[in-house]
């Protein structure tokens, strides 16, 4: 339930009619009471003062009167850790002999992975990463006075889901926009990105992991695809290309490497 | 004296987090910022982020001059920027001069020595408009203006929004005034010969040109001579309106 979304600049005031408010039978009912909860995503901030909203980033601002949340939206600066989120780290070095230094992006401090955030890891039996190595992993913990924390182990099933060590292949950057939109469930009716559909489509085979932290990891067998799959994907987020306009690049694509 | 309407591009260094290019009343600013990055060790601040800013001259290479630009934007820009919520973190803002209307290639002794105050409203419209592209969380968006009391032949004095060289060459004294989007005065930096009288008339002109473009142009405001009306750009639908058609050109794939 998505209405407009009015263009917002750091410190303007929201119109309180686009704040959603918790319908009456929501707030009667106890166990809906989670649901009624306002929650602020990205770019806004919560003055305690004046019990206002305001805008810190520029972008458009998205009322999901559903789930009761707001947030704004925006192709993002540089990446600011929050939990939960799927990123692509590289190891800078093992410290203190049960934990790795892991860098999300360049020139900010460190995130720490423990030996133990493995799936299977125990003592006896615990990853051998080499500096330089890469790795999938969700952030356990942020808070702007700690380093994040990582783990490659979902914590409630004790499985990887996915995640760990990711063993060849390279890595790509792009925007933090362009990274939440390909790790959206439907990335090609919501975010309109369907660049690795198509490429996939013409026959190329290659895997993929999405960091949300704007990294994108790419393997294959072939050097040319690998390549080719990164810059597609550079060059859909730099020039803000349709889905039509990936078509046609793919396209472009594939002929010239032949 | 009439400028042409204020120029921007945003994001135009693909490696910096944000950057910005601006251009109006005959400077022309290109700024990158960087940051919430991790700040040195011997610059870190426990409880907030260090907003390191760094001014480079059209040409040759910073002095105390630029040091001193330094030092007015950094203390401005770190009252707009959020900087508690990034403690131990450095937001790194360059700002590189690509031209000025003055020519900088000739008297650069005598250039060094006097400070330059007109350049503020060119430097400080580029770091926000970085700042904005960079995502850097703010409390509020800040628009700039310089003013020089200028004295006419016939004893009267006249206000000269953004002035040029010339005008700075004859004015009393020049004033450079920093307001956030929420009307409030950041910064007040004055040079020369000026009674209480001429600063609260530079402050009102400043504040028109900064806070209350829009209702100048419903015809409200008497303020400022007609001659004069033309030069004060509104800045602060300036930005807005370059920042919302870079977000929508961003945000083009939603729906």
């Amino acid at each position: 339930m998505e209405t407009e979304r009015p263009f917002v600049l750091p410190g303007d005031s929201i119109d309180p009619s686009l704040i959603p408010v918790p319908r009456q039978q929501d707030a009667q009912t106890q166990n809906s009471k989670k649901q009624a909860v306002l929650r602020l995503g990205p770019g806004l901030r919560h003055m305690a003062a004046t019990g206002a909203i305001v805008p810190t980033v520029p972008g458009q601002l998205v009322v999901d009167g559903r789930k009761r949340s707001m947030w704004v939206e925006s192709k993002g600066g540089r990446y600011v850790a929050s939990v939960g989120d799927v990123v692509i780290g590289q190891v800078q070095r093992s410290a203190g002999g049960d934990l790795f230094y892991v860098n999300l992006s360049p020139y900010t401090s460190n995130a720490i992975l423990p030996h133990l955030a493995f799936e299977g890891a125990s003592k006896k039996t615990r990853p051998q990463l080499a500096p330089g190595a890469l790795v999938y992993a969700r952030v356990s913990l942020a808070n702007r006075h700690m380093d994040p924390e990582l783990e490659c182990v979902s914590p409630a099933t004790g499985k990887a889901d996915g995640l760990g060590p990711l063993v060849g292949g390279t890595v790509f950057d792009v925007s933090l926009g362009l990274a939440r939109r390909l790790l959206m469930a439907r990335s090609r009716e919501e975010g309109q990105v369907a660049v690795l559909d198509f490429l996939g489509d013409e026959g190329l085979a290659f895997e993929t992991a999405i960091g949300r932290n704007g990294k994108v990891w790419v393997r294959s067998d072939s050097i040319k695809t690998m390549i080719a799959v990164g810059r597609a994907l550079q060059k859909t987020d730099e020039d803000d290309l349709s889905v039509d306009d990936q078509r046609k690049m793919v396209k472009w694509l594939i002929k010239s490497m032949r | 004296m009439t400028h042409l309407a204020p120029e921007a591009a945003l994001s135009v260094l693909p490696r910096a987090d944000g950057s910005a290019k601006y251009s109006y009343a005959g400077y022309t600013v290109t700024a990158s910022v960087n940051g919430p990055i991790e700040a040195q060790k011997r610059d870190e601040q426990a409880y907030e982020a260090v907003v390191d800013v760094i001014v480079r001259p059209a040409a040759g290479v910073g002095g105390t001059r630029e040091r001193h630009l330094e030092s007015i934007l950094q203390s401005s820009l770190s009252q707009i920027i959020l900087i508690t919520s990034f403690p131990r973190g450095l937001i790194q803002i360059m700002l590189q001069i690509e031209s000025t209307p003055e020519n900088d290639y000739v008297n650069t002794k005598l250039v060094q020595a006097s400070l330059n105050l007109a350049i503020i409203p060119a430097l400080l419209q580029t770091a926000v408009l970085a700042l904005l592209s960079a995502a850097v969380p703010m409390k509020a968006t800040a628009t700039s203006s310089a003013v020089a009391v200028v004295l006419q032949d016939d004893g009267a004095k006249k206000m000269v929004v953004d002035p040029s060289p010339r005008d700075i060459e004859s004015a009393q004294s020049v004033h450079a005034l920093i307001f956030t989007s929420h009307d409030e005065l950041l910064l007040a930096e004055s040079e020369g010969d000026f009674t209480v009288q001429d600063w609260d008339q530079a402050y009102e002109v400043a504040y028109n040109v900064c806070c209350q473009a829009e209702a100048k142009k419903a015809g409200t405001d008497m303020m400022i001579d007609d001659d004069n009306d033309a030069s004060g750009s509104d800045m602060r639908h300036f930005i807005r309106s370059t920042m919302e058609s870079k977000v929508a050109a961003d945000l083009h794939w939603k729906r």
